[in-house]
């Protein structure tokens, strides 16, 4: 009896505690910037794609959602001729996130991906790059590899000394 | 047998082994980096330290590099030993100072060793933060990538390029930290064997440009096991597939080598490797064409050639099956032209559709009458065909006319390991392991006997110990030279000094000499091996190797080691499957043109054949348009299925299952790693296919409609031909539903790379053929079964995993049996009469009567087979084509090194660069066999031709004729 009544006062007590859902779509909650949603490709600080086609992100995929192949521009650089995701199978998860060594792909804070055919949901390049370096601001991959680029030679990244002139005496 | 102690384990091992080899084979991860199974060791990476312990109370133990030591009876050794641990930290750490940080943007990623042993040691964290040391790269030709900052200075590519393969334009530059691995100026690779660097090198410093062009990493490549379709030695390769996930990109995506101890073991040569773009050229095949009757303006269609339009392939297969229909009724002549270079599934498919007295070889009278030698002489009993090791081991070669550099590529690199023997039998004197490769290769020895008789001065020629330069007929006289003096010491007295100058010996008493000691050192040899092959186009040379090996065993009393090399993938196959001796191009010439004097209509079906590389250009035009309808099946547009009625994509080796005959008539069975794309399916299928929709009615058109599977075929052919029997052995039939996996445990993309098209995941095509899955499902180790050609092992990502799938160091391939060989009756050779040696297919002896010259085939790796032609890399290396001559040949014709000559031989005419050389034989000009624009002159050699300067009058008239 007690325990009916003290219940019963509880669920009163809750008709005037403040509400924690909000009028969605009226009123949008708060996502923080690392939220796992829709996955998009960033730029690095210098305009160019940071992806480089390693197809680690399509590895680390538990789905399988990602595809992507290499290609190389004339200076060397690696990009990816296509990058595929199938959003209709991603679980959002960010191991693709984790496991990219440029920061190009990143999970974003939105998830309003609703379609009524599936095949909408298959995303391609153009729909996943976007004009800047999203949550990484400063990293730029090229200039920290060894490989020569457009715009970057031998020696030229960081920590690197000037190429060996191998005709030299090289004392 | 030695026990030794490993951590406390107790292992029985072989004597004389080292270390790290006892190590690895039994199972226990050891880090290295110089050490190669086929190169032995020199200690130069200090990575595979471990300790040893001086007796049983020892506990400090000492360092020793486990690749320098050899395992002694009853010594303790650890791995495990914290010290040993931290000294290999130490020296990865060392070694990945200067290591650029870019393994995502590095081909080798994922299948590298350097990954795999940084990995291994525990090198998890980079402390090191000063400046990195850099390299600029070189340009290495269209097959090689260099990125030289991903170096850690190993050294197996030089010792690999240099040592084990004789290349020279490769080497150690620079000094102390800025050594640099590279050539003296920017340009190709010369060796025919820098594809091996890609694999040889444990870093991404050398990468498969080929490759990286539709680059994808090891996990998501679709493997199985194939067989190299580029010559007739018949290695094993591994190719990589990936469905392709935009238009476009192709699904082969390059070939590496597949271990097989007794063929290829651990290297193939470059056209084997980059060879493999044919199935992606612009000129592939994918469509059923019908002729079109649109009449080709004159300068387009290239005597003969038709315009093609795209039809349904029901309708292509109904429009054959009519012509075989009619051939059923008897008004009609049906004739098949099977291939050297398609399985024998496809060849007796065809020989089964046209009846085996209407099954033509595709190849000319003389390349027939070769094979037929090479067979004849490999019933003997008293030859045995040897196998790759068991070149390597010869202490005495003959080569006599074939240059195997060029035509069996992987058996020249066999060749070179043998010219170290002699170094091998000193160290053994001396107490020195055979492994310890640095110590070898300094030992001062005498030169393993290697003589090499040819028209050209061959690659080879630096680790042969002699080699002599003439004409065919002089290698003849030559070759009978050492059969007299092999007989000579048959006599029971050494009489090969006092043998007399006959005086009317076309021979210089240097080469009669020289003949002398080639039969004393074969004679002496603990191993001798004759070489010889179809390359030179010369019936004699084959004859003259096969009586001097005879004569050899009967001289030894054993068999003796020969290889014989057959010009293509299948070449001996097809000559099995013939019905008789004479089933050649130009009887099928005759045949028709009979028939078609005499009013019959002839169908002619050609098997994945060019008639234009095996006849003169107009003998060829002539069986073409001798038939009133031509039916070709080939994977690639050439000038015979351009002059085709209709034409049917067939499937390239790696998109099929086949059984290939090697050059020592061992049966392969090579599996489909892919299926391919448009409507190519196996040319058998497609025979099939017609005869399943006519209306004939005969046992054999019963027997062909019940194909459903590759194994129904081999398995009618293993019953028609008992010389086929053995191939059931290689019938791997499903059990228990076993099936081998063809894509790796962590294949990528499978529900996005065709979402592009169709979101909704397709079904995996089926292999009815094989127990392979084109999944991830089933059977990964390769240690299970020999069809998993992954070859990966935990913690082993790269091909050098392959130490744990083998039987001892280079070993066999576990569970692989028996090899299946041809089941050929044996037969003595006849013993051929001087006349018949000097007898040559073509040419008259005289070649160099009234100024003529003797043009002989010069063949290339690259460049002379037909298939690697197409291949995108190797068409941009072939070099242009070229006639090569003595100077004082040319001086003779005023002809002058690098310009223009013209070539004429009967009405045809070509201009051609000189090659004035001392390389080539006075009285000969070389041409280079089978290069696309030579084809139709180079099947006729040897042949005399004359040669001249280009006059002006030529320059008015043009160049080359059409």
């Amino acid at each position: 009896m007690i325990s009916q009544l003290r219940s019963m006062w509880l669920v009163f007590r809750h008709l005037f505690t403040p509400r924690v859902t909000v009028e969605y779509p009226d009123e949008k909650p708060y996502l923080a910037p690392r939220y796992r949603g829709r996955i998009v490709l960033t730029r690095d600080p210098g305009g160019e794609e940071r992806c480089v086609a390693c197809n680690l992100c399509a590895v680390a995929c538990p789905p399988d959602c990602i595809s992507l192949q290499k290609a190389e521009d004339e200076n060397g650089r690696w990009y990816p001729g296509y990058f595929r995701i199938n959003f209709s199978r991603c679980i959002m998860c960010g191991l693709c996130e984790e496991a990219c060594p440029t920061y190009a792909i990143q999970l974003t804070p939105d998830f309003e991906m609703c379609e009524y055919d599936r095949q909408n949901m298959v995303y391609e390049k153009e729909d996943l790059l976007i004009n800047g370096p999203g949550k990484y601001h400063h990293y730029s991959f090229y200039h920290v590899a060894g490989k020569a680029v457009g715009g970057k030679d031998k020696g030229a990244a960081e920590n690197e000394e000037r190429p060996v002139d191998i005709r030299g005496l090289n004392l | 047998m030695p026990t030794i102690t490993v951590d406390g384990e107790d292992y029985e091992v072989e004597a004389g082994q080292n270390l790290l080899s006892i190590c690895l084979s039994r199972g226990i991860d050891l880090p290295y980096f110089c050490w190669h199974p086929a190169m032995g060791s020199v200690g130069a990476c200090r990575q595979c330290a471990v300790i040893e312990y001086e007796d049983d109370e020892d506990q400090q133990g000492r360092l020793v590099m486990s690749c320098m030591t050899e395992a002694r009876d009853g010594a303790r050794y650890s791995v495990d030993a914290q010290t040993a641990r931290e000294f290999r930290g130490g020296i990865i750490e060392n070694l990945m100072i200067n290591h650029p940080h870019d393994c995502p943007v590095c081909e080798e990623g994922g299948e590298c060793h350097l990954q795999d042993m940084t990995e291994m040691t525990g090198h998890t964290l980079r402390r090191y933060r000063g400046p990195k040391r850099t390299h600029r790269n070189q340009y290495l030709g269209p097959f090689i990538n260099h990125e030289m900052n991903r170096c850690i200075a190993c050294y197996r590519c030089t010792r690999f390029y240099r040592d084990y393969a004789g290349g020279t334009d490769l080497e150690a530059l620079g000094r102390n930290n800025q050594i640099y691995f590279g050539r003296r100026e920017d340009g190709r690779l010369l060796s025919g064997f820098s594809g091996n660097l890609v694999e040889v090198c444990p870093t991404g410093v050398f990468t498969d440009k080929t490759f990286s062009r539709h680059y994808v990493r090891k996990w998501d490549q679709q493997m199985a096991p194939s067989v190299c379709e580029h010559c007739g030695v018949g290695c094993n390769t591994a190719p990589a597939a990936r469905q392709p996930g935009s238009p476009g990109d192709p699904w082969l995506r390059r070939v590496t080598n597949l271990y097989k101890r007794d063929i290829n073991g651990y290297f193939l040569c470059d056209r084997g490797r980059f060879g493999y773009e044919y199935a992606n050229s612009p000129a592939r095949l994918t469509q059923v064409m019908e002729r079109d009757n649109i009449e080709l303006i004159g300068s387009s269609s290239g005597g003969g050639a038709l315009s093609h339009r795209q039809i349904a392939p029901a309708d292509g297969v109904e429009a054959f099956a009519r012509h075989l229909e009619d051939h059923g009724t008897g008004k009609h002549l049906l004739l098949g032209v099977g291939s050297p270079r398609s399985s024998l599934e496809n060849n007796f498919a065809l020989r089964t559709l046209t009846g085996a007295e209407q099954f033509y070889a595709g190849v000319s009278a003389v390349d027939l009458q070769l094979l037929q030698l090479v067979n004849s002489i490999q019933c003997d009993e008293r030859i045995r065909s040897a196998t790759t090791p068991e070149v390597e081991q010869a202490d005495a070669i003959l080569i006599l006319g074939e240059d195997i550099d060029n035509t069996a590529a992987r058996i020249a690199l066999a060749v070179r390991q043998a010219a170290q023997n002699q170094r091998r039998r000193q160290a053994e004197k001396l107490k020195i392991p055979d492994w310890q490769d640095a110590a070898l290769r300094q030992l001062p020895a005498a030169p393993v006997p290697i003589v090499f008789a040819g028209c050209e001065i061959p690659a080879l020629a630096d680790c042969c110990s002699d080699h002599v330069i003439g004409t065919p007929d002089a290698l003849v006289s030559f070759g009978e030279a050492v059969l007299e003096a092999i007989g000579a010491s048959r006599g029971g007295t050494d009489q090969g000094d006092t043998l007399t100058d006959t005086g009317d010996s076309p021979l210089s008493r240097d080469y009669l000499q020289l003949a002398r000691d080639t039969a004393r050192a074969l004679v002496d040899a603990e191993r001798p091996l004759v070489i010889s092959g179809c390359g030179a186009q010369h019936p004699g040379l084959l004859r003259t190797a096969g009586l001097i090996a005879t004569a050899l065993a009967e001289e030894r009393d054993e068999p003796v080691n020969t290889y014989l090399s057959c010009p293509e993938v299948n070449s001996l196959g097809l000559l099995q499957i013939l019905s008789s001796a004479d089933q050649h191009l130009e009887r099928a010439g005759s045949i028709m043109a009979d028939a078609r004097k005499r009013g019959i209509p002839v169908t002619l079906v050609v098997l994945e054949n060019d008639l234009f590389r095996r006849l003169p250009q107009n003998q060829a035009q002539e069986i073409l348009s001798s038939a009133d309808t031509v039916i070709a099946l080939d994977h690639l547009l050439n000038d015979t299925t351009r002059r085709a009625h209709l034409v049917f994509p067939t499937a390239a080796t790696p998109e099929y299952q086949g059984t290939v005959i090697n050059s020592s008539g061992r049966a392969q069975r090579h599996y489909c790693v892919y299926e391919g794309i448009g409507f190519i399916q196996e040319s058998w299928r497609w025979l099939a296919d017609a005869i399943s929709a006519s209306n004939l009615h005969s046992d054999t058109a019963d027997l062909v409609r019940s194909w459903q599977h590759s194994d129904d075929v081999s398995a009618a052919l293993a019953e028609a031909l008992p010389v086929f029997a053995e191939i059931r052995r290689l019938m791997v039939s499903l059990r228990d539903n076993f099936n081998v996996a063809r894509q790796s445990h962590r294949a990528s993309g499978r529900t996005a790379i065709s979402a592009e098209r169709r979101v909704a995941e397709e079904p995996p095509p089926e292999d009815t053929d094989a127990p392979l899955s084109f999944t991830m499902e089933g059977v990964h180790d390769p240690a299970k079964t020999t069809l998993q050609a992954v070859i990966r092992a935990p913690g082993w990502t790269s091909n050098q995993s392959i130490h744990k799938y083998l039987q001892g160091l280079n070993g066999l391939r576990v569970e692989r049996g028996a090899p299946t060989l041809l089941q050929r009756p044996q037969k003595p050779v006849p013993r051929w009469q001087s006349v018949e040696l000097h007898a040559c297919g073509n040419a008259t002896n005289g070649s160099t009567t009234s100024g003529r010259l003797l043009a002989v085939p010069l063949h290339r790796l690259l460049g002379s087979g037909e298939l690697s032609s197409s291949a995108e890399g190797i068409a941009s290396a072939i070099e242009p084509p070229f006639a090569k001559l003595h100077p004082t040949d040319a001086a003779q014709r005023g002809i002058h090194h690098g310009e223009q000559l013209v070539l004429n031989l009967g009405e045809t005419r070509r201009q051609l660069h000189a090659r004035v050389d001392f390389e080539i034989s006075p009285g000969v000009v070389g041409l280079p066999c089978g290069f696309p624009e030579l084809a139709d002159i180079t099947v006729r050699l040897p042949v005399a031709v004359h040669i001249k300067p280009v006059t002006a009058s030529d320059h008015t008239a043009g160049g080359d004729e059409p």
